[in-house]
């Protein structure tokens, strides 16, 4: 037998094909069991999961769906698995996309799914079910985009912030934060030192990349070399000979410049010492620095935004640039520019700010259009900075592994806020969807199909699910309150924490917009896509072979 | 009509303040910023028009330039009075006879102008706009200055104007080179206001005396004349000021305390100074600059507009002269 044969026999056996009705029973057990496990995990009174990380450490307590879904969970059950992983999915997602709502979706997605399997069983066609779903989704957004408001000022903030994370004292700073830093300010999450949290502001721009040698520094105390009315050379460029920079030191010179920044890719030992000798340095302080990205594409993206804020040109590697060539045009400027062993920053750049807003809006436009989590962080990033602020934040708890837990809260709530500052808020606590759904009902009274009807019946239904969920944690009976917040009207809902049914919005409960329609959407298509399903198909590890 | 500086006809007058009790010509401290550097008239009886140098206790040996002069709310009391030179900020607490310069980190600002908050007497609060170096805010009675510049997009400050409600809104409004920007937290961030295109640069501005409740604000510019501002920046609206549609820079905006409700408005634009009494529909030119004749620097209402008032107006050769709204 050949080796081909022998994989391709060797693939075939390793598959377990799982069909109905098996598929959805199983499916729906391991979705009720992941979505039961953060269930309780909803609202501001909520009940804690504890997850055993090894034996050899203390248990952690999670009060976040998001949280939970990045811990390694596997059911016994393969086919249970498979729904448990399938929701899984869409907690880790959401997480990763909004930072919050992840609770929301799983119940919505829930409910969704057992009341649709329910038709299903009964006869309706799961293909048919999932485009009404669709539809009714349709409805759903439009109505929250009516309800969108934005969000300015310490105050709101602080309130939204403390919504999403429950924790009074980091949203009250996190919000401080927010309305300093602006929706695309840049924030870094650091462990703090004791139980306190401290925060920091950075004015000006800095990006990774710092001194090529000590020497150049000239705040000996705090090993920083400070530069006054720097000019920039921004490049990819390495400096291998001393003559490269001749050109450069002849130029400042003759043009009276006093300290430049040189941003380059490299630089050898002698091209320094060029740099550091003692009458060259009395002439002028050149502080050399590493180009900031681990690519040529953040490099060229940092070398731009650099070039923009400070009026220069970027000599890049790739269209020819040499140092020998550079002119005085190709400086840039700024009024303050600082490097130490990590950073380089630029505070007051010269820049043509008509330029700089074109070039924010730009970004902020590809910003909107980015899906990838991790693309539209970078972007942010960038936007960040040439908006010229950052913080600091210093997050202390108790253990460290408290202080894990709480930085992984700060960095979702952040996440949620930059949300609810580019697309506005909406009433929290389930109050927007209730509306929602009041909404859709009154469309499905319009509706003369029965499948579509009945989609919308199971997704007003769905609807409900945040807030009944938010209540029962709380220890309230919602069959209760659920018809006195029908009575009082769009807007209303339940502040658990006070204890009464009343205006959200009023109340200072607020939740970002874009976590809510996030979360409604991933949680529709992700039901549809889950009742469209009816096969499973497993994997098993191919055995081991060994080459005696 | 009352002169600083005689020698020099070259003099330019940047900004006017006065205590609270200043009767032209009659009592009360007021205050010149001028080119010259920073002139301190006391009158202590009636009559009395002598200007004196407020640098000289500095023994510098030559004129500082001055660009702006802000005093307390509580003037007469604590005797508090901060000046905007090119190179920092100065500082007297005995009613501007003897100063402290502020130190600053290099490199120097410079100072375009300065705004106190209307509560500084608890908050402590200054803001200085700088060419370069953006807003410089103090919480500390003007002893330590940090630059909070985030969101502010444009580091050319020309004016700024501080909320009547500051101690609830924190509101403050900075007029740059390009634009306008707002900030809502007592100026730790800044957000830019869109202005319709080609109305910048800023110049001056003023804010309604009831901001809080009706968020609204005048702009002038450079070459496009005075803008009116709703909705705290949302909305604008072209002003034409006697029928010229901003072919002047408009150098200053005064905002009567009753606004908009009475609606005056007065405005210096190139060389003359312009009334409204109907937030801006119509407007009456008090005075205009025949040829010849010094051109005019700044206006100052020290007791606010209204019928009746004096408005101290300031030209170039270092004149002020006295005019009754």
């Amino acid at each position: 037998m050949t080796s081909e044969k022998k994989r391709k026999q060797q693939t075939a056996i390793q598959r377990r094909v799982i069909f109905l009705p098996r598929s959805q029973q199983a499916m729906q057990a391991g979705i009720n069991q992941m979505i039961n496990l953060v269930r309780p995990t909803l609202g501001p009174l909520p009940r804690y999961v504890c997850n055993a990380k090894d034996i050899n450490r203390q248990p952690e307590r999670l009060d976040c769906g998001g949280i939970i879904a990045r811990r390694v969970i596997q059911i016994q059950d393969k086919d249970m698995d498979m729904g448990a992983m399938f929701s899984r999915h869409l907690l880790w997602h959401l997480y990763d996309t909004v930072g919050d709502g992840t609770t929301t979706a799983g119940v919505i997605f829930q409910k969704l799914y057992n009341e649709g399997l329910r038709l299903i069983t009964a006869g309706w066609n799961p293909m048919i079910l999932r485009k009404n779903l669709e539809k009714g989704l349709q409805i759903v957004l439009e109505s929250l985009r009516k309800q969108t408001k934005p969000i300015e000022g310490k105050e709101q903030l602080s309130h939204l912030a403390q919504t999403i994370c429950y924790d009074p004292a980091l949203g009250k700073i996190i919000g401080e934060i927010f309305d300093t830093i602006g929706e695309y300010g840049r924030l870094e999450l650091r462990d703090g030192q004791g139980r306190e949290l401290v925060r920091e502001y950075v004015e000006g721009m800095y990006w990774d990349g710092g001194y090529y040698s000590r020497e150049m520094a000239n705040d000996t105390y705090q090993t920083q070399a400070n530069l006054e009315n720097a000019s920039i050379l921004i490049s990819n460029l390495d400096v291998n000979e001393p003559d490269d920079l001749i050109p450069l030191l002849v130029m400042a010179i003759d043009n009276e410049i006093k300290s430049i920044l040189l941003v380059v890719r490299s630089i050898s030992e002698r091209a320094m010492g060029l740099i550091l000798a003692k009458p060259n340095r009395e002439k002028v302080h050149i502080v050399a620095v590493k180009t900031p990205g681990v690519d040529i594409n953040a490099q060229a993206a940092a070398m731009e935004d650099m070039a923009i804020l400070t009026g220069g040109r970027p000599l890049m590697e790739i269209t020819g640039d040499q140092l020998k060539s550079v002119r005085l045009s190709d400086l840039g400027k700024s009024r303050k520019a600082w490097a130490n062993n990590i950073n380089f920053g630029i505070s007051a750049g010269k820049g043509d700010p008509r330029q700089i807003r074109q070039h924010i809006a730009e970004l902020r436009q590809v910003y909107r259009r980015l899906e990838d989590a991790q693309e539209r962080n970078k972007m942010g990033e960038r936007i960040g900075r040439l908006m010229s602020g950052s913080a600091t934040l210093y997050v202390g708890a108790n253990t460290p592994t408290e202080m894990e837990v709480r930085k992984e809260l700060a960095e979702k709530t952040a996440q949620a806020m930059r949300g609810a500052m580019v697309e506005g808020v909406v009433p929290g606590g389930g109050a927007t969807l209730l509306d929602c759904r009041r909404e859709l009902l009154t469309r499905t009274a319009d509706v003369s199909d029965p499948d579509e009807k009945a989609a919308y019946r199971i997704l007003a239904a769905a609807l409900e699910e945040p807030a009944r969920v938010i209540m029962e944690n709380a220890g309230v009976d919602p069959a209760h309150y659920l018809p006195l917040i029908q009575k009082a009207g769009a807007g209303f809902g339940f502040d658990v924490l006070a204890n009464k049914v009343r205006k959200m919005e009023e109340a200072g409960i607020l939740d970002p917009a874009a976590v809510v329609s996030r979360a409604v959407s991933g949680a529709v298509s992700h039901a549809g896509l889950g009742l469209t399903t009816e096969v499973l198909v497993h994997l098993r590890r191919p055995p081991m072979e060994f080459n005696t | 009509m009352t002169s600083i500086v005689p020698a020099n006809p070259q003099c330019i007058i940047y900004a006017l303040a006065t205590s609270s009790d200043y009767i032209y010509g009659t009592k009360g401290i007021c205050f010149a910023a001028t080119s010259d550097g920073l002139y301190r008239q006391e009158i202590v009886h009636a009559g009395q028009d002598t200007w004196k140098y407020a640098f000289e206790s500095l023994g510098l040996n030559e004129a500082l330039p001055t660009t702006s002069v802000v005093l307390s709310p509580d003037f007469r009391k604590d005797g508090k009075v901060f000046a905007g030179v090119n190179g920092g900020i100065l500082r007297s607490h005995d009613q501007g006879v003897h100063w402290e310069a502020v130190t600053f980190p290099p490199p120097s600002p410079v100072v375009s102008c300065l705004a106190i908050s209307p509560n500084f007497v608890n908050d402590e609060i200054l803001f200085a706009g700088t060419m370069e170096d953006g807003v410089l805010t103090s919480q500390d009675e003007g002893r330590r200055w940090v630059s909070w510049n985030f969101g502010l997009l444009d580091l050319n400050v020309l004016c700024i104007g501080v909320s009547p409600a500051f101690a609830r809104d924190e509101t403050v409004f900075v007029g740059t080179e390009t634009g306008i920007f707002r900030s809502t937290n007592g100026g730790r961030s800044w957000r830019e206001i869109e202005l319709p295109i080609g109305y910048e640069p800023v110049i001056s501005l003023g804010l309604s005396p009831n901001y809080e409740q009706d968020g609204q604000l005048i702009i002038g510019t450079e070459n496009a004349g005075l803008l009116r501002g709703y909705d705290r920046g949302k909305r604008w609206e072209q002003i034409t000021i006697c029928g010229q549609e901003g072919l002047d820079p408009v150098n200053a905006v005064l905002i009567s305390s009753r606004f908009p409700e009475e609606g005056e408005i007065m405005a210096l634009t190139g060389a003359r100074i312009c009334r409204s009494v109907d937030a801006g529909k119509s407007w009456e030119v008090m005075v205009e600059v025949a040829d010849g004749e010094a051109n005019i620097c700044t206006i100052a209402a020290p007791r606010g507009l209204g019928p009746g008032h004096p408005i101290l107006i300031g030209s170039l050769g270092g004149k002020i002269t006295l005019l009754r709204s």
